[in-house]
């Protein structure tokens, strides 16, 4: 006979309930994003900051469509997916539309915008020892060493004497080979570098730097070095684009998108619920846990990870809601069938679930295969339908077997629970 | 059920799909697609209004006036100095390929005037914009696309060895392009708008399809060890037998919630949840469809097939 491992269950369900309220807090707060198809957001446009006659036509729309892979790529780095980046070929400028921050309803979203048109070219200059500014800052001499088109790739991590933040750049052979030349030359000197002639940092060179690394130091935090390096990676604008309008717009999906999406969810997951119950019984009851709990992590991890909810992230979260239920369906059918075969409750709840696990491990890696290869490739809706169901599949595993399992064996140890008739078999 | 056999009407299966899909490709070629305005472009009219007004019933009548597919929002431009002159402007998107003539611009500003409390004298403009959802974006999905098909082939082909692992994965994949082709065929029949709102749906429909291949799968695998003595229609019979029940429950939960999208969005007049919602029910029924009628019986018609040639070499 088993031993009575009731607190397991009472362990689960204190651990969901502790999720549940942080969940709660994070809903309170206003930290949950939804995207601006659902909710609306900004809208600006952006125009080229260049002098007249500088540049043909042809030149400015050329530069127009580089400058839209590379402010896409700014924005999917903040983790913002639902943005609409359009050109205006007649007009020679560009629309962007980005969702409202958690939290924020009526802001000014200057700072957001005026951040993204920047060129974000990096350079490294030598520095002039006279000329500086007012802060002791050098002052760009124009005299460049390595610039960010030079640079292959940029993370930012931490210095392992200084503990300090810092981005690391790993630099193309053109860079690598200037970067050594320029190290070699000037020992003991300044190095300075700038961002859109705004200075970073300026380090000392103490020799010369072969092999196509470099350093910037100067990082208040991970997010400013974080942020830094993803700048850095997205690559720089062909020229300055300046917000010239900002608007706020309504959601794409219809002013009252959002209520509704709010209450079909809530609606449909009870009807979920019950369904569940009634097809299920006991299980059903302890499936129905588990689904609670893959609605409250799956509102903690869209908090947590700064994602906004969009119609392609409900898709994905209604995919994985899907085959939460549906592992369930497959494990209790199982077990039932090992019920009618005439073999004990315990044995046909262990047999259930180990008989449906590859079943739901298979489609779960097929799912998560598609998932990974979406974000890795993918842009846009793509990328965010791809993010909310990798989280969606990766939480609806572990609630909907790993917990519906500890729980359903943990029930079955007490008396009362053995009653057949709670399990849907006669 | 005595005698289910899903074998004796294999053909009825295939030729319902294939006159689905027809129907569909026929229809293509008739109306072609109503891309929408992410993915073709076109012409951005705003107009200013007194207030804010209801943009999904604009977004209506603006439709129904010129035929062409169109997405409403309002927008709304502050003056933080002056709270009072906050300009309101209805801004329509309207797909289409080609600029708007002169007499449907002038169409949709005298449809919106009469219908909206429209400012006297405001402002009005019109500019063109590009799609926002462009070559790039549909490369790279395309192309992500395939490297899942690769990656997913390989994987079935490698768990599901005992039942002949390619001939499922590739069986898995047709049922994958079924399904789309039998939404395609929703939206080619029917005119929907083809945008962001499809690429979302479709993407979910295949993730479904997918799971659902892979549960009546595992089945086939299971009952090909412990049913050594039975043939092979005995095996897909009886596998899909068994798993008709967790089949059923599965769907009728997730039509469920999808139709409870629907009913919401359809009572609150939401027409792009309503377009969301929709494709979904038509794609999960399709994924239980192509599963059991379309996967599983392709698969048994391939291996029959390569069991007769081994014969005949023997």
């Amino acid at each position: 006979m088993r031993k009575n491992s009731v607190w397991k269950l009472f362990v689960v369900i204190l651990v969901i309930a502790v999720f549940a309220f942080l969940a709660g807090n994070e809903l309170k707060k206003d930290n949950v994003r939804t995207g601006i198809d659902i909710r609306g957001g900004v809208s600006a446009i952006l125009e080229p900051d260049i002098a007249e006659g500088s540049l043909t036509d042809e030149e400015i729309t050329k530069g127009l469509q580089s400058a839209k892979v590379i402010l896409d790529k700014r924005l999917e780095s903040r983790q913002i997916y639902d943005k609409s980046v359009t050109i205006d070929a007649v007009n020679k400028r560009i629309t962007v539309e980005i969702p409202w921050a958690p939290g924020e309803t009526n802001f000014n979203p200057q700072e957001t915008i005026s951040e993204l048109g920047k060129t974000a070219l990096l350079t490294f200059q030598e520095v002039d020892t006279d000329k500086i500014d007012a802060k002791g800052d050098f002052l760009p001499t124009g005299r460049i060493v390595l610039q960010g088109t030079q640079v292959k790739d940029a993370n930012p991590g931490r210095d392992p004497k200084t503990n300090e933040w810092v981005v690391l750049l790993d630099l193309d052979p053109s860079g690598s080979e200037a970067f050594a030349e320029a190290t070699g030359r000037l020992v003991g000197q300044y190095i300075a570098i700038f961002m859109d002639d705004e200075f970073i940092s300026a380090p000392r060179v103490s020799q010369r730097i072969e092999g196509g690394s470099a350093v910037i130091t100067g990082q208040a935090d991970a997010v400013e070095a974080g942020q830094l390096a993803s700048t850095i990676r997205s690559g720089s604008l062909p020229f300055r684009l300046v917000a010239t309008k900002v608007d706020s717009i309504s959601p794409q999906l219809g002013q009252g998108a959002m209520n509704v999406a709010v209450t079909a969810g809530i609606v449909g997951f009870i009807l979920v619920c019950l369904f569940m119950l009634i097809l299920y019984r006991l299980p059903g009851l302890l499936a129905d846990i588990g689904l609670f709990a893959l609605a409250v992590l799956t509102i903690l991890s869209v908090a947590w990870t700064g994602i906004s909810i969009t119609l392609p992230g409900i898709g994905g979260i209604i995919l994985a809601v899907g085959m939460g239920v549906d592992a369930n369906c497959v494990i209790f059918e199982r077990i039932k069938e090992e019920l009618r075969d005439g073999k004990t409750l315990r044995a046909s709840v262990d047999q259930g679930f180990h008989r449906a696990f590859a079943a739901v491990v298979d489609s779960n890696v097929t799912t998560m295969i598609t998932a990974v290869v979406l974000y890795a490739l993918g842009s846009g809706p793509i990328k965010g339908f791809a993010m909310t169901l990798a989280i969606g599949v990766a939480i609806s595993f572990v609630t909907a077997v790993t917990a519906t399992k500890i729980m359903l064996q943990s029930v079955t140890s007490v008396e009362i629970a053995k009653n057949k008739w709670l399990y849907g078999v006669k | 059920m005595k005698d289910f056999d899903l074998i004796k009407h294999q053909k009825k299966f295939f030729i319902i799909s294939a006159v689905i899909i027809l129907i569909g490709i026929v229809f293509y070629f008739i109306n072609g697609v109503n891309l929408d305005v992410q993915f073709s472009g076109g012409t951005r009219i705003l107009i200013e209004t007194n207030g804010e007004i209801d943009a999904p019933k604009a977004e209506a009548v603006v439709e129904q006036a010129i035929g062409k597919s169109a997405t409403a929002q309002t927008q709304k431009t502050n003056n933080p100095s002056e709270e009072s002159k906050t300009i309101y402007m209805l801004r329509l998107d309207i797909a289409s390929s080609e600029t708007l003539t002169d007499e449907e611009l002038n169409t949709v500003i005298n449809t919106v005037t009469e219908n909206f409390d429209v400012k006297e004298g405001g402002n009005v403009e019109v500019v063109s914009v590009e799609p926002s959802i462009g070559q790039e974006t549909l490369g790279n999905g395309l192309k992500a696309t395939l490297i899942a098909s690769v990656l997913i082939i390989l994987y079935v082909t490698w768990r599901f060895s005992s039942m002949h692992g390619f001939a499922a994965s590739i069986t898995a994949l047709v049922a994958l392009v079924h399904d789309i082709l039998v939404v395609f065929t929703m939206y080619t029949v029917f005119q929907l708008p083809l945008g962001e709102v499809f690429i979302s749906a479709i993407l979910t429909i295949i993730g479904y399809s997918l799971n659902d291949t892979i549960i009546i799968y595992d089945r086939i695998r299971e009952n090909s060890k412990l049913m050594k003595k039975s043939t092979l229609d005995e095996i897909v019979n009886t596998s899909i037998k068994q798993s008709l029940t967790r089949t059923v429950n599965t769907a009728a939960t997730t039509l469920l919630t999808v139709a409870t999208l629907y009913i919401f969005a359809a009572v609150n007049n939401i027409s792009s949840l309503m377009e969301f919602a929709l494709p979904l029910m038509v794609g999960f029924i399709a994924g239980v469809y192509s599963t059991v009628f379309i996967a599983s019986q392709l698969w048994l018609m391939w291996r029959k097939s390569t069991m007769r040639r081994n014969l005949k070499s023997a």
